[in-house]
């Protein structure tokens, strides 16, 4: 099969992977030297696709040949969709050919399972290894570990790659077993453990070997079974504890080809998936903790944000003095970000605040009105229930079409 | 009326501005024009000469967000530096902050010169030479971009990072920059023959990188506000993939919204695996 062949069906493969990001990894540069590739930290998104979403990394797959039968999965064996297998070679030549044209910054690779974990998992690495020492290259790679590999191996591809990723998928141990029967619970959290632990090991040791510098991820897929938003916020937030984990994404599911009856064959739920990386944001920058954003069980508002939402719920708080209030609390206020809450703090170091100003610095004063005190302005609607202030501020929804089956 | 011209360059226009406070010259009496004055009415009045009286003290974070400011190309491209330059020596600092009007002013011109920065690391392409070529030219890779702001002398450092000793170009239509593996030669004025090699590149290559565009897209999530306000309609032209974008949404629109598989995925034979099959 010629490469344009294999690099079309892998890359289909490989596009239910939501990350895309290159950022995180150290200074590396090949300024004057032999090799290619750098990294300064920042990501670059170099195009978009029409799905509006971030091309950042060659994202293939080393092979969909794969073992396993997850149900969601467009690659499991039991899908009836053509199949290919790069040679460890033909990626580096992609990589490196992107890359010279700087079409992307790095790789990203998966593999569906062949014969074992261990040996899908020694291909991964033969990969950076080839880019890494053979090639000189110094531009970013993220490589997903196999679960039930052995810890040496996520070891050594932890010392190789700027990122692991171990993919949950589905947040319950019910849903797991029930779609997919080949992977555990435990045994995504033992990888997790081993990828943590090697970064620990050299945490605060310059001169360590780098491991996993641009940290690890994980990706859960949301709307394939019936898990609601706070479970996985809850879950994601004993990950960012419990492994230190960088990012968790999460992938609205698409529905794929040959679709099994397990999974629903619906539009993938775009407003919940946006929701749900709003309230994380909030999780992992403003210091919010998944109980106040939602109770034990239920899905966040889809016509409001979930800081709103908060801020709504919690009216005793509001209005907050813009001249006075601590900064972890003005970044509380809807409407008004954290780069915001930095420029109010070194203005008013100078003088007062007034409402004009929040318009310079273009907060979003629509949602910030009702909950700010200014030297020149005291909220009409402080006194307004929060049930006519959500209907004033909520998100008009589009008209979901009648169905035809209902 | 103080008419005038730094050739758009920023040193040029830091003389001017020290001399212009040294001798406390009012923002509202001095312009900075293109060669000629724009004012028909007002009187030309010379640069004082010498360095003037006034000693004026500014922070030195100032000096380094006027050069970068001074990149944005636009309207009082220069009067409003010097304006935030007046206020800020004479004592009142926040012309230089966000919540100012002025201050707002230049820092969102600040924001754009780095976003453009940003845009060019993103959005160049490099087309590699053929070898024969490549010899004779004593280049491998040629690139041509239109950046909206003079973000290129700045920003293309990024790239000798990048490219190791690879040999390359960037032509724009006003500047443009060479390295030969070693340094960087940067032309304010981009030579002809730099613009015609790196428009009329050939690029037989170009294919994987459609390719892996194509797949990579999935068009059950189809959003393509989204993409253009990441990356805006004027780069398109000068990127490989950009005709594929409106060809990609009208195929998504008419039936491939269905689920997330590429139409010439679709097309070809499946395979099924038991698990006894010999996996390769």
């Amino acid at each position: 099969m010629q490469l344009i062949a294999k690099l079309g069906i892998l890359a289909d493969a490989a596009k239910y992977d939501a990350s895309c990001a290159s950022s995180g990894a150290p200074k590396r540069s090949s300024r004057g030297r032999d090799g290619l590739g750098a990294t300064n930290g920042m990501g670059i998104c170099h195009s978009y696709t029409p799905d509006g979403r971030c091309v950042s990394l060659l994202k293939v797959l080393l092979t969909n040949f794969c073992l396993y039968d997850c149900q969601y999965c467009v690659n499991r064996r039991s899908s009836n969709v053509p199949r290919a297998r790069f040679s460890p070679e033909e990626v580096v030549r992609l990589t490196l050919d992107f890359y010279r044209r700087n079409c992307i910054s790095g790789l990203f690779l998966s593999s569906g399972i062949i014969r074992s974990a261990d040996y899908t998992m020694e291909q991964l690495i033969r990969v950076a290894r080839l880019l890494r020492e053979e090639h000189g290259f110094r531009g970013y790679i993220h490589l997903k570990t196999i679960p039930d590999a052995d810890p040496l191996l996520i070891e050594e591809a932890g010392r190789l790659a700027d990122r692991l990723s171990v993919n949950i998928e589905l947040p319950t141990d019910a849903s797991l077993e029930r779609l997919a029967p080949e992977k555990r619970a435990s045994t995504i959290r033992q990888a997790m453990g081993v990828i943590h632990h090697g970064q620990q090991a050299v945490a605060g040791e310059p001169r360590a070997p780098r491991f996993t510098p641009a940290g690890q991820s994980t990706q859960v897929i949301v709307g394939a079974d019936a898990t609601d938003d706070s479970a996985l916020l809850r879950n994601a937030e004993s990950l960012y504890q419990g492994y230190g984990l960088r990012r968790v994404y999460y992938s609205a599911f698409s529905p794929i080809p040959d679709s099994p009856s397990s999974v629903p064959l619906a539009a993938p739920p775009l407003l919940r998936e946006h929701r749900l990386y709003q309230a994380d944001f909030l999780l992992r920058g403003y210091g919010y903790k998944a109980g106040e954003l939602l109770g034990e069980t239920g899905n966040l508002a889809l016509d409001i944000d979930p800081k709103l939402a908060w801020a709504l719920a919690n009216r005793e708080v509001f209005p907050l003095d813009v001249n006075r209030a601590e900064p972890a609390l003005l970044a509380r206020i809807p409407g008004i970000g954290l780069r915001s809450v930095q420029r109010l703090v070194a203005l008013r170091r100078e003088r007062r605040i007034r409402y004009d100003d929040l318009i310079q610095l273009r907060c979003v004063l629509d949602k910030a009105r009702p909950f700010i005190v200014t030297s020149d302005y005291r909220p009409a609607q402080a006194e307004l229930r929060s049930g006519l202030l959500r209907a004033r501020l909520r998100e008009p929804q589009a008209p979901v079409q009648m169905g035809l089956w209902g | 009326m103080i008419a005038l011209d730094c050739g758009d360059d920023f040193a040029t226009w830091r003389d001017q501005a020290r001399q212009l406070l040294g001798h406390g010259i009012d923002p509202a009496t001095v312009t900075w024009g293109q060669a000629r004055m724009d004012d028909l009415l007002a009187v030309p009045t010379p640069l004082p000469v010498g360095p003037g009286p006034f000693r004026a003290r500014v922070p030195a974070a100032l000096l380094a967000q006027l050069e970068q400011a001074g990149r944005y190309r636009g309207e009082q491209r220069w009067n409003l530096l010097y304006e935030v330059l007046w206020r800020v020596a004479h004592g009142d600092r926040t012309a230089m902050l966000a919540g100012d009007r002025l201050g707002s002013e230049m820092q969102r011109r600040i924001r754009q010169v780095g976003r453009e920065a940003h845009h060019l690391h993103a959005f160049v392409r490099f087309v590699p030479l053929p070898e024969a070529l490549a010899e004779q030219l004593q280049l491998d890779l040629v690139a041509y971009h239109e950046p909206a702001h003079d973000i290129l002398d700045s920003a293309c450092g990024h790239f000798a990072d990048r490219l190791g000793r690879q040999r390359w170009l960037i032509a724009t239509p006003l500047d443009g920059v060479r390295f030969d593996g070693q340094h960087l030669d940067y032309q304010r004025q981009c030579p002809q023959a730099w613009q015609q090699w790196a428009r009329n590149a050939e690029d037989p290559g170009a294919e994987l990188w459609l390719a892996y565009y194509r797949h990579t897209f999935n068009p059950a999530r189809l959003n393509p506000g989204a993409l253009r306000q990441h990356l805006p309609g004027r780069f398109w032209r000068h990127l490989p993939e950009g005709p594929l974008i409106p060809e990609l949404v009208g195929q998504a629109r008419h039936g491939k919204q269905r689920d997330g598989q590429a139409l010439e995925v679709g097309r070809q034979r499946g395979k099924r695996i038991t698990v006894a099959d010999p996996l390769p």
